[in-house]
């Protein structure tokens, strides 16, 4: 009789080890495998129609300010202009209104860092309005 | 005295194997999850001031251009045909209004840019964005 008491109570004891092992063994993998991800922003603009009923653009080109993206920098109507001094410039055509159109003309050898860069400026001063055009 | 040492020594293989599935399965499945998303080889521009990706809009169509002007969706290279009819598929199934996502490398010539945007606007998705890293937490 004294044993059939005895047997219950050692049955019910676990064995926490395996358990503890396994846990500290993925804790160590998950250490080593996070990977956290970059935080993405997204550029939006948008394209000149393609529809060939529209009316020329011509002439509004010409009111508009352009944006120059070329290998070795930018311009701004025409003028060469540093990251530094193209963003002192949009910063106060900023300050006149955030909802003109910028028409941004990229030459087909730049990389593209440089049209994100440009595009990078006009999101800092807040114009929404981009249009790109390719040269 | 002899029983013990005998029953000492046949360690209980259950627990490790039930931890070597439990690996392996892990392993199994997000070495899938990440073959499905992104060519690796892309490195985006940086992009300090833009405003961040937050919740994909549903039927996004993500293009990526590699630093060569490869054109790929989905890890799978494409021709610009090839991109033209699956946009086409994609404007046939949810509409005009889906946005366009493109994950240009830093180094892509802007003309390999311009013809996924040219096969964009031909079949009429002007919603385009460039994706760039805002905030960049993995090292290089």
């Amino acid at each position: 009789m004294r044993r059939s008491r005895r047997k219950p109570e050692e049955e019910t004891r676990l064995d926490m080890t395996p358990m503890i092992d396994c846990v500290f063994q993925l804790l160590i993998f998950f250490l080593f495998t996070i990977k956290f991800e970059d935080v993405l922003a997204h550029l939006d603009v948008s394209r000149p129609s393609p529809d060939p009923n529209a009316p020329p653009p011509e002439e509004k080109i010409e009111e508009m300010v352009t944006i120059g993206v070329f290998t070795d920098g930018f311009t701004l109507n025409e003028r060469p202009m540093t990251p530094a001094t193209l963003d002192r410039m949009l910063s106060r055509l900023a300050r006149y209104s955030k909802t003109q159109t910028i028409l941004i003309k990229c030459a087909p050898d730049s990389p593209h860092e440089r049209l994100i860069q440009a595009l990078d400026l006009c999101s800092k001063n807040g114009l929404t309005n981009l249009n790109v055009l390719s040269m | 005295m002899a029983k013990l040492v005998q029953s000492d020594s046949q360690p209980d293989m259950t627990p490790m194997i039930d931890m070597v599935f439990q690996l392996m399965i892990f392993f199994l499945v997000t070495i899938q999850m990440e073959r499905d998303m992104f060519v690796e080889d892309i490195r985006l521009a940086k992009s300090r001031h833009g405003p961040e990706i937050k919740d994909k809009v549903p039927g996004t169509v993500v293009i990526e251009v590699d630093a060569k002007g490869r054109i790929f969706m989905g890890r799978t290279l494409l021709s610009t045909e090839m991109l033209r009819y699956l946009l086409l598929g994609a404007v046939n199934r949810v509409g005009y209004n889906i946005p366009v996502q493109i994950r240009g490398d830093l180094r892509t010539p802007h003309r390999d840019i311009r013809r996924v945007m040219d096969v964009c606007t031909e079949v009429g998705l002007v919603r385009l964005q460039f994706v760039a890293i805002q905030k960049e937490v993995t090292q290089r």
